[in-house]
């Protein structure tokens, strides 16, 4: 029987401590129109009127969503945060989550303008969850605190709450005592449903003790009450009492009928731990779109990360490409340059070698076919023994071998030249002794056409020269000489030592001489061949181009000087030494 | 004097023929004319050769050079020798080079480039380069011989024959058991190259063969010499050779 009874105040007891605030009076109006008040003076934030709006409105899921939602997503002062932490624990305290309640409460900062408040809800939530001693603490800092600061509250409530605790902690006399003073001061009140709560605490007090006498009438009251009011609360509350002090007389009827009201009472009330729900998944939803919203942007951020990266290596990569196709495209453009140069050249050369091959056969054709008349003659003339007559046919097939050999000479020395066949080696040559030698071949021709020859060159002048291709050189030069000088003339070789670094070696004749534009033709470098202008006496030109060539190749340096009619002057500078 | 040997290594007779024909009208004596490489080696080792004339190609095939790596190859019968060649082609020319020869001559040739080349390749063999072509000299001194350029030809003089040299200024008085002869070479240049040990300077200008000394007069400062030659022997140079004289006798 105890332990039943035990079991029952257990649920009772949640009820007494309820409408520390009465949503329908004129009291409510002015608690939530002050808090609203103070917290538009605020900072203007985007939530600020929408949560006050809902606050006023008694919308508390929607007042936790948006002030979630304000957390989430704007800087928020202390001050501003107070105010949501204390909205938010007040709504979650109107949804009955009272843990929530309790955690927002206790957010709430110490200079918070409505702290008293802050913590009668905190003793209010506390003594529902049953945390009476938690609850007593709260309520007693309250006790002797002006009406006029408790924004609202009652000193009678707080008194009525005090009371409940000392109830629930067995304390009965401090309860009786507290529980008293506070129905005689909600009954000035005249507030129906304060009273009822008032009266049903003072039965509970009384029914604890087993003062049935004194607790029933008591319990009865409360229900009368209960009745006149809209509060469902009360109501069920009241209902459930008067069930379970029906049902310990053993009214069974009774107390079915109490309990089936209940029932009723208790379904209206009954959706709280759903709305809960919803509000935790609502705040889950949130949290987990801003997740969703935070891992898009950071995938967004990764992503044009390596666009960027992307587009900065393939700019570098297409930058290279292009200095490489453009570096090639010039090479390619240069190069096609210089073939093209090349081409002109080659042909320009090709074109010179089939007219050298023409006139060189040409000239060989004739010389030998000049022979060829000439034997025929010979014989002739060796059958009717005209000795000296023989002889002067001898002489003149001479002749003419003798220019067909240097024509072949030069041109063999020519092909070795082109094809780079032939033997360089530059030595310390004595020029007197070369040109000596070179002479050696003219005596008889020299003789034959009555042209004196001299070689003044010192015997001391030495050049850095090679042998032979000087050989070739003096050989053509002299050639020259004899062949555009007439009898009498005068050919004479000799040098000019006044430089320290450049010999100059002179054929000088005083033959028939060349115009300024021959001249200058002879010394062109391209120049090779000039027109037979008249046989005999102009050559192939090979024999020009080879001195020019050879000149060149020992580093000395080609000039001819000349006056028509008076003499040609061929000057070689060549170096002394090795340069 | 004596004729300077020539050996020649030609393989065509008309090639041969002519060059015989110039070095005999030079005065050369041609101790054979060799064909083949064989032939030419028989040549070396029979006669006492001054110079060779070799031909690159015998038979068409570089042959010469073969005999001129031979000529190398002999450790004291080191003689100099000269190319012919009528190709001016350089393959053959740096083949021919690796055996040093110490002249060529590229035909056709005439008589004054064939003649120059033989001096030349003298000239270089015995390290006395510009001796014949320069001014100043005629002469190269070896071991065994003054080779002496007189006039367009080319001599030769066993220094053992040699008795006196008397000098004087630019010039050298060569007197030998049987004739005198004048030679242009630096007296510095003849002490220089004659053997020491054969020729002493007994004044400023004189050089006597040691072994031709017969008596030697210190008061009258006469040094007497085969085929009744004196030389004057002056106070610096006195007691050099007194003693060297003794110590050899």
């Amino acid at each position: 029987m105890y332990l039943k009874i035990n079991c029952i105040f257990f649920i009772i007891l949640f009820i007494f401590p309820y409408s520390l605030l009465s949503q329908k009076n004129a009291k409510d109006f002015v608690f939530k129109e002050k808090i609203s008040e103070g917290l538009l003076q605020l900072e203007n934030f985007n939530y600020t009127s929408k949560i006050t709006t809902f606050f006023i409105n008694d919308q508390p899921d929607s007042t936790l969503v948006y002030t979630t939602k304000a957390f989430n997503t704007e800087t928020i002062n202390t001050k501003l945060s107070d105010y949501y932490n204390f909205l938010r624990g007040f709504s979650f305290y109107k949804k009955g989550v009272l843990i929530e309640a309790e955690k927002e409460l206790l957010k709430v900062s110490t200079d918070f303008k409505y702290y008293y408040t802050v913590i009668a809800f905190l003793g209010t939530v506390t003594l529902e969850s049953s945390q009476f001693e938690k609850a007593l603490n709260y309520f007693k800092q309250l006790e002797y605190i002006p009406d006029e600061e408790l924004l609202t509250i009652k000193s009678a409530k707080v008194k009525d709450n005090i009371g409940v605790c000392y109830l629930h902690l067995e304390k009965y006399e401090e309860a009786e005592r507290y529980l008293k003073e506070s129905l005689r001061l909600i009954a000035q009140l005249q507030d129906t449903i304060r009273l009822t709560s008032a009266y049903g605490n003072l039965a509970n007090l009384y029914y604890e003790q087993y003062k049935d006498n004194q607790a029933i009438p008591l319990f009865e009251k409360a229900y009368a009450l209960a009745k006149t009011t809209n509060d469902f609360t009360s109501k069920k509350h009241t209902a459930l009492n008067m069930s379970v002090v029906e049902e310990n007389r053993k009214e069974l009827a009774k107390a079915l009928q109490y309990r089936k009201e209940y029932e009723q009472w208790t379904d209206s009330i009954n959706n709280q731990s759903k709305i809960y729900a919803t509000v935790e998944a609502e705040k889950k939803i949130a949290v987990e779109k801003k997740e969703k919203e935070v891992a898009i942007l950071k995938a967004d951020n990764d992503v044009k990360l390596a666009q960027r990266n992307t587009y900065l290596y393939s700019a570098i990569i297409l930058f290279v490409m292009l200095g490489v196709s453009l570096y090639f495209y010039r090479e390619k453009v240069q190069r096609n340059k210089i073939i093209k140069q090349q081409n002109e050249d080659l042909d320009d050369l090709n074109a010179t070698k089939d007219k050298l091959f023409s006139i060189v056969s040409h000239d060989l054709r004739s010389s030998v076919n000049a022979i060829k008349t000439s034997n025929k003659k010979l014989v002739q003339t060796l059958e009717s023994e005209q000795l000296t007559k023989v002889n002067h046919l001898l002489q003149n097939n001479s002749t003419i071998v003798n220019n067909a050999y240097s024509l072949l000479d030069n041109l063999l020395n020519w092909a070795l030249l082109q094809t780079k066949q032939a033997f360089f080696q530059a030595t310390n040559l004595r020029l007197a002794h070369t040109v000596e030698h070179v002479a050696c071949n003219y005596k008889a021709i020299l003789a034959d056409k009555n042209i004196s020859f001299t070689n003044e060159v010192h015997k001391k002048d030495i050049v850095y020269a090679d042998k032979e291709s000087l050989k070739i050189v003096l050989r053509n030069l002299i050639d020259n000489a004899i062949k555009f000088s007439n009898p009498k003339d005068a050919i004479r070789v000799y040098t000019q030592n006044d430089n320290s670094e450049l010999c100059q070696l002179i054929v000088e004749d005083t033959g028939m001489g060349m115009s300024e534009a021959t001249r200058k033709e002879l010394l062109k470098d391209t120049s090779l061949l000039a027109k037979k202008q008249h046989e005999d006496i102009i050559g192939t030109g090979l024999g020009m181009q080879l001195c020019k060539s050879m000149i060149k190749k020992n580093n000395g340096t080609f000039s001819i000087e000349s006056k028509l009619g008076k003499g040609t002057k061929m000057i070689i500078s060549l170096p002394k030494r090795p340069t | 004097m004596e004729h300077i040997n020539i050996l020649i290594v030609e393989d065509k007779p008309q090639q041969s023929e002519v060059l015989v024909q110039i070095l005999e009208e030079n005065n050369f004596n041609i101790v054979g004319v060799a064909t083949t490489f064989k032939e030419a080696v028989a040549l070396f080792y029979a006669e006492h050769v001054d110079i060779a004339i070799i031909d690159i190609f015998l038979h068409d095939r570089p042959d010469g050079i073969a005999f001129a790596e031979f000529i190398d190859a002999q450790p004291n019968g080191l003689k100099p020798f000269l190319f012919l060649t009528s190709a001016t082609s350089r393959d053959i020319f740096e083949r021919a080079k690796l055996t040093k020869p110490f002249g060529y001559i590229v035909k056709p040739y005439n008589e004054l480039e064939l003649i120059y080349a033989i001096e030349n390749t003298i000239e270089k063999f015995y390290g006395q380069e510009d001796s014949f072509s320069g001014e100043d000299e005629n002469t190269i001194i070896s071991e065994d011989h003054l080779f002496i350029k007189k006039g367009k030809s080319l001599k030769k003089v066993h220094v053992d024959q040699i008795i006196l040299i008397a000098v004087e200024e630019k010039y050298c008085n060569i007197i030998t058991e049987k004739e005198k002869f004048v030679i242009l070479i630096s007296l510095v240049k003849i002490l220089e190259l004659l053997d020491e040990n054969k020729f002493y300077r007994t004044h400023r200008n004189f050089i006597v063969n040691i072994q031709k000394i017969e008596e030697i007069i210190p008061q009258d400062n006469l040094i007497l010499l085969e085929g009744e030659y004196t030389a004057t022997l002056s106070g610096k140079y006195k007691d050099d050779i007194i003693n060297k004289f003794r110590t050899l006798k």
